[in-house]
């Protein structure tokens, strides 16, 4: 445990974070994260983090060392998109029993380890530890260390326990297993001076696959993304990029700051969402690339993209601004940026009535300030019970979150629309932007809106916040 | 040879054979004069066309694949509603034949019913005889508490008079004097099954009203603050009419539900067969005379008795088959207004579940396109809950539907956006429903079992609701009236597209890169 107490202080000292840097010592040494309350509804655990931010790497066997629930729980449930293997949606775990908890459970995982090795022969094994072995003092990273040279395949123990923290942590902690284990085992077959990493992109229903055409246009090559849809390999080799753009800053920072710090590779913070946010992002990775030697002429031809893409989104927007001007809406989101989702949907006409700051950083608070002006109504953590006031007082026309607050939305008769991990629209690029005022759009118009609005015919009270919308 | 005496393959297996496929090839090619499969291909390729569309649409004479079923048909469901009643259908034996048939495979029960069984010599000389006989054998053999007679085209077209036959079998013995044998004409040849429920329905009522074709003086109609209520012919009846039950016992109305055969399909396997079971008891009908009200909720099936009852001064309400929120809203306020009983909160409790579940999952039904077909009413009900949650009914089709249902069907198609692109075919069959779903495709389609052809042939994926359902088993165990029944149509609509989904993205490698657990 000693080991594991003081990889979770390391993290907390994260210099790349900018709360954390605002702290005083004393504060630092609480950790970055508030004590969850007893009693109080509580978002994931520090091992469903370091699963969620590790299993999008497809072609790998991920084993959940400990009892049924941990994985059953887990089990392909985030929508990260595969381009080829699919042994990330194979569900691999120990299922520990009371003998286990009793004789320890060590050598069951390492008989797990063998049977998937000599059953499916994956490029690696990531072995995750959860409460109950750890309690009971299985050493992971021991059976790990041995497997790995029995086998003579990597076996990589991601130690992040679900007790240890929140879910955030976990991010932390499984970027912390590839910074020790995987980054730079291996080398790439070629380099060139196009390489980039794209790190804290989960791929979630492809999202990717929006972006990945704009970058192969302009040359560039995602050499890793740490972890939307990932091969082992590319993880492993990917110190050998130019450059490196962190998509979502709370989840990997640790990630990007190590490599620049190890291997001298530049990063920036970017993101995927929103027209002048995806122009932005395009702009940032040609810099760098440039930066570390790339031509020169990479700028001009990233501009002459820009341009066009900007243009033809625009053009396929206009029509939906006519419907959605003035339209107000309650943004509740959880991983996917605030401030970036904020920009993006003002720049159709939406009018922004206030926003979860819950996962976002100060500089994140700043940004939104910036955009939104001061009267920014910025909403921290939330009970379901005061979102369900906010939500009824806030008059907004649409609510766009995840899905856990979706059936709040709904019971307070809001308008919802799913921008988080389960959803099943990707919108990210400039394709994203569209699909996402689509849907947007759609979601307005649905007949259903106007019906949870209206008390039953026979109910003659309009309840407060009951405000219709119009069918079309 | 592929069959042998030890191991006999079914039909499933024969056919599939190397032996069998050889010799059907062969014999295709030396016996059959073949048309090259290049000239078939082309032929089906072009009945997918606009042009052949218009050609079909031009049909003037031939209906194929039509989807209605006849008046008698009609006739047999209503008079299986009441208690310990035989239907009795004067004509010949193989119609009824097919109405059992056709019940018990989409009812999974079997179905009482009797003809008869007019013969060559009936048809020339009067089927009299025919009725004579059988109604007493009818009524010693299956000992009814009720015979209702009605009738099949052969003794229609010789224009035999069921009145006076009915009266001179009673002066022969055949049954009792004081026995209930209402009767109503019903050729096949004239409307459809919902025009048979009707002149049943009306016939039953006028034989308890009207003092039994003239045997007892007429009632007498003191008012009373009960309602009667008619489902109309519905292939979800089991469900649907115990549903409506359970909120009129909710809301306190005294009811009176006329031809309930929720119990006659719905017998319970515990060792006892019985040939009857449940059904509008006779004195029910009897004094449904001095109800306040009658509700109906199929118009098309009650044109002429809501006519007759309403003449016996009873307020009249006819509805189309309403599914959904809207459609019970107005049903149940209708009736809070008539019997003056509020609607009570634990009905607004179930209709704030149903707008829930259609609130976290109307992304999945907004703007997808769908085509319907089936009975006038039912398709009507199906059409507005379809505009209800933001899908977009493209072709409506209803073989038996008239003017006034064309009519129906723009109102309703006005009131919503979403009805704005969509077109009411009334008379056409399901060829023409087959060229509108090539030229102008849907996502879905809504129809009864023989939608499979065109679920086929066109890759248009059906969701089977209406009448008969023979393929599926036991959906008319569900309601689709009142909120619960609501659910139950949007859950089968949404199972439908998320099958989709999943049959869409389930090819390994190929396509399940989107074969997702979480929909």
């Amino acid at each position: 445990m000693s080991n594991l107490s003081n990889k979770v202080q390391e993290v907390f000292n994260e210099p790349g974070c900018g709360t954390n840097q605002g702290k005083s010592e004393k504060e630092r040494k609480k950790g970055c994260t508030k004590q969850l309350q007893p009693g109080a509804a509580a978002g994931g655990c520090a091992f469903d983090g370091a699963k969620i931010a590790l299993q999008p790497i497809t072609d790998v066997a991920h084993l959940v060392h400990g009892p049924t629930a941990c994985e059953g729980n887990s089990w392909d449930n985030r929508g990260s998109k595969s381009s080829g293997p699919h042994l990330y949606r194979t569900s691999f775990t120990t299922d520990i029993n009371e003998h286990d908890v009793v004789f320890g459970g060590e050598k069951h995982l390492y008989r797990s380890i063998k049977e998937i090795i000599e059953k499916y022969n994956p490029p690696a094994v990531f072995v995750y530890q959860t409460c109950v072995p750890a309690m009971i003092g299985d050493d992971i990273e021991s059976v790990c260390k041995a497997a790995s040279q029995k086998f003579g395949k990597p076996v990589i123990p991601v130690n992040s326990p679900g007790f240890v923290g929140p879910k955030n942590l976990g991010n932390k902690l499984a970027g912390e297993a590839m910074l020790d284990y995987v980054i730079g085992t291996e080398e790439p077959e070629f380099t060139t001076p196009y390489d980039i990493n794209i790190i804290g992109e989960y791929n979630l229903s492809g999202e990717l696959w929006q972006v990945k055409p704009l970058l192969d246009e302009l040359g560039i090559r995602i050499l890793a993304c740490i972890s939307g849809d990932a091969r082992y390999h590319q993880v492993a080799s990917s110190h050998r990029a130019r450059a490196a753009m962190m998509v979502c800053s709370k989840a990997m920072i640790n990630i990007a700051r190590k490599m620049e710090e190890r291997y001298s590779i530049p990063f920036f913070e970017g993101s995927f969402y929103g027209v002048s946010d995806m122009s932005e992002s395009l702009r940032g990775i040609a810099k760098l690339l440039v930066g570390r030697g790339a031509p020169e002429e990479l700028i001009g031809r990233t501009e002459a993209v820009v341009t066009r893409e900007e243009a033809r989104a625009w053009q396929r927007l206009a029509p939906y601004r006519e419907h959605l001007q003035g339209k107000r809406v309650l943004l509740i989101t959880g991983g996917v940026k605030s401030w970036s989702v904020v920009a993006a949907l003002q720049e159709v006409g939406l009018e922004i009535v206030g926003t979860s700051v819950k996962k976002s950083t100060k500089e994140d608070k700043e940004r939104i300030k910036e955009i939104m002006g001061d009267d920014a109504h910025m909403i921290d953590d939330m009970t379901p019970r005061e979102m369900y006031k906010v939500l009824k007082e806030a008059r907004a026309d649409i609510m766009l979150s995840g899905g856990r607050t979706q059936f709040v939305a709904l019971k307070a008769k809001m308008p919802w629309l799913d921008i988080n991990q389960e959803r099943h629209h990707a919108y990210a690029g400039y394709e994203g932007m569209v699909d996402l005022v689509h849907e947007i759009d759609k979601s307005l118009r649905n007949p259903v809106w106007e019906q949870v609005r209206r008390p039953a015919p026979w109910e003659q009270t309009v309840p407060a916040g009951g405000r219709a919308v119009r069918a079309a | 040879m592929s069959q042998n005496a030890e191991h006999v393959l079914d039909h499933f297996e024969l056919f599939r054979g190397p032996e069998y496929k050889e010799m059907l090839a062969k014999k295709r090619e030396q016996f059959e004069d073949p048309v090259p499969a290049t000239e078939v291909e082309r032929i089906r390729e072009w009945t997918k066309t606009p042009e052949y569309r218009e050609k079909n649409f031009g049909r003037e004479a031939l209906t194929i694949n039509p989807a209605k079923a006849c008046q008698p048909l009609g006739a047999v469901f209503a008079a299986a509603g009441f208690e310990r009643t035989l239907p009795f259908v004067h004509g010949s034996q193989g119609c009824v034949a097919y109405y059992r048939s056709h019940f018990s495979r989409h009812f999974k029960e079997p179905t009482s019913c009797v003809s008869s069984s007019m013969t060559e010599d009936a048809a020339v000389f009067g089927g009299q005889n025919n009725m004579i006989d059988g109604l007493a054998n009818a009524y010693n053999l299956y000992k009814p508490k009720m015979i209702s007679v009605s009738t099949t085209c052969m003794a229609e077209v010789i224009g035999d008079d069921l009145n006076a036959f009915i009266k001179n079998s009673k002066e022969k013995g055949s049954v009792p004097l004081d026995f209930d044998v209402p009767f109503a004409h019903t050729p096949a040849f004239v409307g459809s099954h919902v025009t048979g429920y009707d002149n049943v329905m009306k016939g039953i009522l006028e034989h308890f009203w009207d003092g039994k074709a003239g045997t007892v003086p007429k009632t007498e109609r003191v008012p009373n603050e009960s309602i009667n209520f008619i489902g109309g012919f519905d292939g979800y009846t089991v469900g649907n009419l115990r549903e409506v039950k359970r909120l009129l016992t909710l809301m306190g109305v005294e009811h009176t539900i006329l031809a309930d055969n929720s119990d006659t399909w719905d017998t319970p396997t515990d060792g006892e067969f019985r040939m009857y079971d449940g059904g509008t008891t006779l004195e029910e009908a009897a004094n449904s005379v001095h109800a306040k009200a009658t509700i109906s909720m199929q118009e098309f099936c009650t044109e002429k008795t809501l006519n007759y009852i309403s003449g016996r001064g009873q307020q009249v309400a006819a509805f189309n088959h309403p599914v959904g929120v809207a459609g019970t809203d107005k049903l149940l306020m209708e009736i809070s207004r008539i019997t003056g009983k509020p609607i009570p909160d634990s009905i607004t409790k179930e209709r704030g579940r149903l707008v829930d579940a259609i609130g976290d999952s109307s992304a999945h039904i907004h703007g997808k396109k769908f085509a319907i077909y089936g009975d006038p009413d039912l398709t009507l009900g199906l059409a507005g809950f379809l505009m209800e949650l933001g899908a977009e009914p493209v072709h409506i089709l209803s073989t038996n539907g008239g003017k006034l249902w064309e009519q129906r069907v723009k109102t309703l198609l006005a009131s919503s956006p979403f009805g704005a692109n969509c077109h009411a075919y009334a008379g056409k069959d399901l060829w023409h429903m087959r060229s509108l779903l090539f030229t102008e495709p849907v996502d879905f389609l809504i129809g009864n079992t023989y939608g499979k052809y065109l679920e086929r042939d066109t890759g248009t994926p059906l969701i089977r609701i209406g009448f008969p359902i023979f393929d599926r088993h036991h959906h008319h165990r569900y309601p689709i009236w009142g909120y619960q029944g609501g659910l139950n149509v949007l859950v089968w609509i949404l199972d439908k597209i998320f099958d989709e989904i999943d049959r869409s993205t389930n090819v390994p490698s190929k396509t399940d890169f989107s074969f997702d657990i979480i929909r």
